[in-house]
């Protein structure tokens, strides 16, 4: 690559005279009075604005002799005047002028008029040099400033991305807000799905047991009748296992009724006083007869730091405690069982104690104690063949031990037996009468004295049920098969009770109970009804539901029964409302 | 005979322009594009990786601090710059070859001495920014390269017959292969996504002659094509075409300011060499 002039480039466009040209001018500007003449390499001429004239002899002699000095050299110009030739490298050129204030001697080299020339030839050089310089200067200049546009733009640009990055970044804080709150919804609305799954559950189970129970109040309260019949010994060992099966059915409703209302959160412990005592001495009670033909021995201890009366759910205690103890029955062939109450600690007035269930039994292997306490599981498959059950009885026992502050655990050992545990605060009762199941038994033993009773039922299995129960009783029984009809029959009969079924077609048990007590309670309408009109107390009214829950029980007494009696009707607590509802 | 559209798309059977050159270009003309984008699609190529962080720690940038991350150094270079970064290392590859007649490699060297130059012309004689200019001078042969790789043999026969003055280059490649490079150029470009200036002055750059306005990108292309070619940085021998009487004038007028551009792009272009050249 070799380095071209701008006179290479543009050698077909530049004069390159009219540099030299220029020169002239400028020269003679600085020295108005001189004439000039411009001789080129090439020995082309250039005049000034006032030509010098030369004759081409002489003219040819300067130009010589200026090649080999760097002075001036003196010459003779055409009208006789001095002149003077000087040969200027950067044009490159001789210069030749002719100026009256310069005489013929005047530039010998090194005098002051030689030294004044050369500066002002130099100055007419340097003016074109100028030129470039201002050029290189401007261009500079321009280029400093498109940097600076450069970087000005530089900096918006940059300031444009970090905006445009913040704009990102909130974008997506946005949809991840969004998406968020999109998942929780989701979410919510899949948890009130759940929830509302989980509730129909429960009343499906709930209404399950209402229809089981219904079918089941015919079977047990039938074979309780048909064991006192007189029978053949045979007939009768039928009818007992009938009685049995059923009691073991009916016992499997509870626990899966139970069951759901735990895990619908609807079971809510009694908080009433009871008897310690009597209910351990119940269960083991309850355990004598089979353990007796086992050859097991029951044995229960309780503390003696444990008060008697204790401010809880009785009921539900023993629920527990017979699960613990007829598991432990189940799986033990000899040896003991004990049922144990330990006073663990006392704080802030409870008293914190143990309940222990210890057997001598078959146990449970390592592996599958977490198992034994899941629903519908027991140690292994061949148990339930070998021992029979569901595998609920634990389950239901671990929720009702949580829900009374403490937790069910076991410690087994295999072939050694295992003890089931249990610790929960006491709180001890007020010294208040105690609900004396003495009293409510003591009516067991007797019979009614007579008197009519209303019994409203549409089951017509269920009707002859009752109305056997109560004739047996000693009462005499009218039926109505639904509210409508039990109304029908207070307008033309009095009775002394009335038997009320719930759930009737028709008109229900609830209706019929508030519209007969909107009848006592108005003068004009109570004219009508002969059943009603005399009484000096409102009609008696004892409603029957297949459904045991506490909610079922409230809503009988809100509607304005006085009693209330859960089906299957059992025989003994039948007596006993009876006994205490019937005028004497 | 093909036309200019046939050449461009035999060619693009053969070869495609690099995608990170066209994404790059993208990304340049969109206002909504970040340096994270630029860095998603250089850092695919180690080679542009390189080259830009050898660029914007050069002197020419005089950072005091080493860049070494490819978002920042886009910070300092700027888009545009970027993107001719990107051009030069892209194109670098397809100006391969050596003849008599017809010269990839002497075709790059006037590339990239017209590119310089226009360069140079935008930015100290009419203080515009020189990077549209600079990517148009280092584009606007590529249509030989294009013509070269799908009918060299007419090319060939097009230079020999413009060396043998039967003709403009334009005219006699028109007559030998259907189409002209300005023509197969420009489409390419058009391809590209280059800015609009760009295009038309790669379309015109042997045909304006009639000049309208001394500092537009065509312009500057046309004098730097011009004085390249005086320099005999022209892969084609034969007759120069002469400069338009409009270009001639601002160059008589500017005498000062091209003797100094002159002067300085020896140094202009070692420094480019030292910025783009490849390492081979």
């Amino acid at each position: 690559m070799t380095e071209s002039t701008f006179d290479d480039i543009f050698d077909d466009l530049i004069d390159p005279n009219e540099e030299r040209q220029n020169f002239l001018s400028i020269f003679e500007a600085l020295l108005p009075e001189a004439s000039t003449l411009l001789v080129s390499e090439a020995g082309v001429l250039l005049a000034g604005a006032r030509p010098l004239a030369l004759a081409p002899s002489e003219r040819e002699r300067l130009v010589r002799e200026t090649g080999a000095t760097d002075g001036f050299v003196a010459g003779e110009a055409e009208n006789g005047a001095h002149c003077q030739a000087v040969y200027l490298a950067n044009l490159p050129a001789v210069l030749i002028f002719s100026c009256a204030a310069v005489r013929k001697d005047d530039l010998r080299s090194g005098s002051t008029s030689a030294s004044l020339l050369r500066n002002t030839i130099d100055l007419a050089l340097a003016r074109q040099e100028r030129e470039m310089l201002v050029a290189d200067h401007e261009q500079a200049v321009r280029q400093i400033s498109i940097l600076q546009q450069q970087h000005g733009k530089l900096i918006e640009d940059n300031y444009r991305q970090y905006q445009l990055n913040q704009d990102r970044e909130k974008e997506y804080a946005r949809k991840l807000e969004s998406e968020i709150a999109m998942q929780t919804a989701e979410l919510r609305e899949a948890n009130v799905r759940l929830e509302e799954i989980s509730r129909l559950k429960s009343d499906f189970l709930a209404n399950m047991s209402h229809e089981l129970r219904t079918p089941m109040n015919a079977i047990i309260g039938f074979s309780e009748l048909l064991s006192e019949a007189p029978l053949s010994e045979e007939h009768l060992d039928y009818a007992r296992t009938i009685s049995q099966a059923a009691a073991s059915l009916l016992t499997l409703i509870n626990d899966i009724l139970d069951l759901a209302k735990i895990e619908a959160g609807k079971l809510e412990l009694e908080h009433l006083p009871f008897d310690l005592t009597e209910v351990v001495g119940n269960v083991a009670a309850m355990f004598k007869i089979p353990a007796r033909e086992k050859g097991v021995e029951v044995a229960c201890r309780i503390d003696s730091r444990i008060p008697r009366r204790i401010m809880g759910d009785g009921n539900r205690l023993r629920q527990i405690l017979i699960n613990l103890t007829g598991n432990a029955m189940k799986f033990t062939e000899h040896g003991e069982i004990d049922i144990l109450i330990d006073h663990e600690q006392e704080a802030s007035g409870r008293i914190v104690s143990r309940f222990s269930v210890r057997d001598s039994g078959i146990g449970i292997p390592a592996d599958r104690v977490e198992a034994i306490f899941e629903k519908f599981t027991q140690a292994d498959g061949s148990t339930t063949r070998k021992y029979g059950g569901t595998g609920l009885g634990l389950a239901i026992c671990l929720q009702l031990v949580e829900l009374m502050g403490g937790n069910l655990a076991v410690t087994s050992e295999v072939g050694k037996g295992s003890t089931f545990y249990f610790v929960i605060p006491l709180e001890e009762a007020p010294a208040e009468n105690l609900p004396l199941r003495e009293q409510q038994e003591a009516g067991l033993g007797k019979t009614g004295c007579g008197g009519r009773i209303l019994l409203v039922e549409d089951n017509v299995v269920n009707q002859r049920l009752a109305s056997i129960l109560v004739t047996r009783q000693g009462y005499e029984v009218e039926v109505a098969s639904d509210g409508a009809e039990a109304l029908e029959h207070l307008r033309h009969q009095t009775f002394a009770l009335v038997l009320m079924d719930v759930q009737m077609p028709n008109m229900d048990g609830m209706e019929a109970t508030r519209r007969i007590r909107a009848i006592e309670a108005d003068p004009a309408l109570r004219h009508d009804y002969v059943g009603l009109r005399a009484r000096q107390q409102p009609l008696a009214i004892v409603g029957l539901t297949a459904h045991a829950r506490k909610e079922d029980e409230a809503a009988c007494f809100q509607a304005g029964m006085n009693g209330f009696l859960t089906k299957p009707i059992v025989k003994a607590k039948l007596a006993v409302i009876l006994s205490e509802m019937m005028p004497s | 005979m093909p036309s200019a559209k046939e050449i461009l798309r035999k060619f693009t059977e053969l070869k495609t322009l690099p995608h990170v050159a066209i994404k790059v270009t993208q990304l340049v003309n969109d206002d909504r594009s970040t340096m994270h984008d630029f860095e998603e699609i250089i850092k695919l190529d180690p080679v542009l990786v390189t080259r830009l962080l050898r660029l914007v720690n050069s002197s020419y940038f005089g950072l005091t601090q080493k860049v070494g991350s490819i978002s920042k150094a886009v910070v300092f270079t700027g888009m545009t710059q970027l993107r001719n970064l990107v051009a030069v290392e892209s194109l670098r590859g397809m100006f391969k070859g050596d003849g008599v007649d017809f010269s990839a490699q002497k075709l790059w060297l006037h590339s990239a001495t017209v590119a310089i130059l226009s360069g140079m012309i935008a930015k100290r004689i009419f203080g515009k920014n020189g990077e549209d200019v600079f990517l148009a001078g280092i584009i606007h042969d590529i249509g030989l390269i294009v013509e070269n790789q799908v009918a060299g043999e007419q090319l060939r026969e097009a230079c020999k017959a413009f060396r043998e003055g039967q003709g403009t280059l334009i005219e006699c490649e028109r007559k030998a292969i259907g189409a002209d490079h300005a023509e197969v150029g420009y489409l390419l470009a058009k391809d590209w996504g280059l800015p609009h200036e760009v295009l038309s002055s790669i379309k015109s750059h042997h045909l304006s002659r009639q000049v309208k306005d001394v500092s537009c990108t065509g312009s500057i292309l046309q004098l730097a094509e011009f004085m390249a070619g005086k320099m005999k940085y022209w892969p084609i021998a034969g007759p120069l075409e002469p400069l338009p009487s409009e270009l001639t004038a601002h160059v008589k007028e500017k005498v000062a300011d091209y003797k100094i551009i002159i002067r300085d792009l020896p140094g202009e272009m070692a420094k480019a060499k030292e910025l783009y050249e490849s390492d081979e």
